[in-house]
């Protein structure tokens, strides 16, 4: 049991790691999307460039957000009438959620999209329409995307083990 | 099964009131169950389920998307620098000395700085912290202050470029596009430069009434606010360089001449840049707002990935195809359809926020309705209008549970009510106008008309400028 407690806070650990460093793509993002405009109107090059770069930066961030939104319970969730609650429903519905929504979810999307990811990440796929190389980050961020989720909602499902205990 | 789809919706509305659980684990929810009945039922081919991948990395290549977390970056920036509160005091300067200065002033920063906040969130979040202490101070009660920074961060969603807009701009456009090839039409699709011009009309009109309500809620109030210290130059001239950076983003955007993810963009490059310059942002004040945009970005893509599950399902089960053929018979023409439409987005939003309900609601309720209507752009304004009315009910939309919580005191529900409802009787007043008189959302386009046509040169960079997926 405490091996498996180790595992989960490297888990966490190494999970807030990621999701720490990725914040910071918000600032390469804005750049060259702010970019986009002067190098279309005005350098005539490069906006193409700049758009699918930005595109990759984009699919990345938001694949690590969804997860930072969880670490840090803002999700949107109406209160009144569920603050009454005692606590214990309260986690119970939590763990109801992560075994009946999060944990299948994330798994179907990891298993259904598998081979659609693997084979764009073998061949390197670029953007179809520019042909800039890159185009398989997008579709790598979306096993990221699952990845994280799931992994989260272990984390969450062993910690609530942990505190029922 | 269709029916099945539509009891999926009030399983999610349920859930949610009652157990306060996140909306995105909610939705997630009634999907898998959707999908495990109708995969048992024998009712969905489970090949079906195979779409969402492909459904999903269309979310992480949305052009118009990468406007999100750009808008609540330059939201997250907002809150830290003292600009906002700048805009306010400079406000309350220029107006009539008196208690409705600092009421109408919020009003006008609201304006001013929700579309480029990007979010309802975020507005309520930058008006409970430069807005709402200095109503206090003035004698203002915690429900009108909450109910004015409730109204006043509604703003945003109807001057452009606000993510409501533009999301609904992109789903009408599809939505326009499945009812052409429902009905066989073959009319010019609406796309969201149309929506941009068409709800500039309905919303001077509402701003002029809030602004008005503001100053006649403030009539008995007394004035007891201790002279603020003057402004220098520098306050004033940097008031004025925001201000002029602020309308040509706004104004360029609306006038097509660039896209609103470069407008938030660069929005977000002039507001690092400044704050660095003039040394107002710590390298700490930077990495808290950079997290914060995650965190927000993050809570917003949740429900548009959950609300994309969700619809695929609906589709499977058939639920669209119901709906469509329960409109196509639905007696009384056209403006009974639209009528019926704008009831139906009313009661969701008792228990979605903008965001499900564009993601949600509108891709399966609005393609039958513009098979039937002509004005595909008089029906996009009237269910922005719709939302923004949406998000301001209480007890559950965005903006009443958001200012709710955020000011303190909380403010008893039934005070809040009064002094919501002059708001929220002009709010509907106007989506009424504007139904009954379907011109207001053409003023502008009739303005357009009358302009210069465009050279075939014109027309041809501005086809090989346009990126994916977006509308100029």
């Amino acid at each position: 049991m405490n091996t498996l407690l180790r595992i989960v806070d490297r888990l966490d650990r190494a999970s807030g790691r990621l999701i720490a460093a990725a914040r910071w793509l918000a600032l390469p993002l804005a750049m060259l999307l702010f970019l986009q405009w002067p190098l279309r109107d005005l350098v005539h090059a490069y906006s193409r460039q700049a758009n699918d770069l930005a595109q990759c930066l984009f699919a990345l961030y938001v694949s690590m957000s969804v997860t930072d939104a969880t670490r840090r319970g803002s999700h949107l969730a109406p209160r009144p009438l569920a603050s009454r609650w005692a606590q214990r429903w309260h986690k119970a519905l939590h763990a109801a959620g992560l075994l009946l929504a999060l944990l299948p979810w994330s798994a179907f999307v990891l298993v259904s999209s598998g081979a659609q990811v693997w084979q764009s990440l073998l061949q390197r796929e670029a953007f179809p329409e520019s042909f800039n190389p890159g185009y398989f980050v997008v579709k790598l961020s979306l096993w990221l995307l699952a990845g994280a989720v799931f992994v989260q909602a272990l984390i969450d499902l062993a910690r609530l083990c942990r505190r029922g205990e | 099964m269709p029916q099945f789809g539509l009891a999926l919706l009030g399983v999610v509305a349920v859930i949610v009131t009652l157990t306060g659980q996140p909306i995105f684990v909610v939705l997630i929810f009634a999907s898998a169950l959707g999908a495990v009945v109708g995969v048992i039922s024998g009712s969905v081919p489970v090949a079906l389920l195979g779409a969402l991948p492909a459904r999903m990395i269309g979310l992480l290549e949305h052009d118009l998307l990468q406007a999100v977390p750009l808008f609540v970056l330059v939201g997250a920036l907002l809150d830290r620098l003292p600009l906002a509160e700048l805009l306010y005091r400079c406000g309350c300067r220029l107006g009539p000395r008196g208690a409705a200065a600092p009421r109408v002033s919020a009003v006008g920063l609201s304006a001013l700085l929700a579309p480029m906040n990007g979010s309802v969130g975020a507005s309520v979040a930058m008006l409970s912290r430069v807005v709402a202490p200095r109503l206090r101070e003035r004698g203002a009660g915690t429900a009108e202050t909450t109910a004015l920074i409730t109204v006043a961060s509604t703003l945003g969603v109807l001057v452009p470029p606000s993510i409501v807009l533009l999301l609904l701009g992109d789903a009408m456009m599809r939505a326009h596009t499945e009812a052409l090839s429902m009905s066989g039409g073959n009319a010019r699709i609406l796309n969201t430069q149309d929506l941009l011009h068409g709800v500039l009309p309905p919303a001077a009109l509402i701003l002029l009434i809030v602004g008005c309500i503001a100053a006649w809620q403030a009539r008995h109030a007394a004035d007891s606010h201790e002279p603020a210290a003057p402004l220098t130059r520098r306050d004033i001239a940097l008031a004025l360089l925001t201000v002029a950076i602020l309308v040509a983003l706004l104004g360029g955007v609306a006038l097509g001449l660039f896209y609103a993810v470069e407008a938030a963009a660069t929005g977000g490059v002039l507001l690092l840049a400044g704050a660095s310059v003039s040394g107002q942002l710590s390298a700490a004040g930077l990495k808290a707002a950079l997290h914060d945009a995650l965190d927000v970005t993050g809570s917003l893509f949740a429900l548009f990935v959950a609300a994309t599950t969700f619809t695929l399902v609906l589709r499977v089960l058939g639920t669209d195809r119901w709906v469509q053929a329960l409109f196509a018979h639905l007696p009384g023409g056209a403006g009974a359809a639209v009528a019926t439409a704008l009831v139906v987005l009313l009661l969701c939003a008792l228990v979605l926020d903008a965001f499900e309900m564009i993601f949600v609601v509108v891709p399966i309720l609005m393609p039958p309705v513009l098979a039937r209507v002509d004005d595909a752009l008089w029906v996009a304004v009237l269910s922005l209008l719709a939302l923004q009315l949406s998000v301001a009910l209480p007890p559950l939309g965005y903006a009443v549970m958001m200012s709710s919580a955020r000011i303190k005191p909380h403010p008893a529900m039934r005070a809040l009510l009064r002094a919501l409802a002059p708001y929220l009787l002009a709010l509907a007043g106007v989506l009424a106008l504007v139904l009954a008189q379907p011109w207001l959302v053409h003023v502008l386009d009739r303005a357009s008309a009358t302009a210069a046509a465009l050279s075939p040169e014109e027309v041809e960079r501005l086809m090989r400028a346009a990126p994916r997926g977006a509308q100029p």
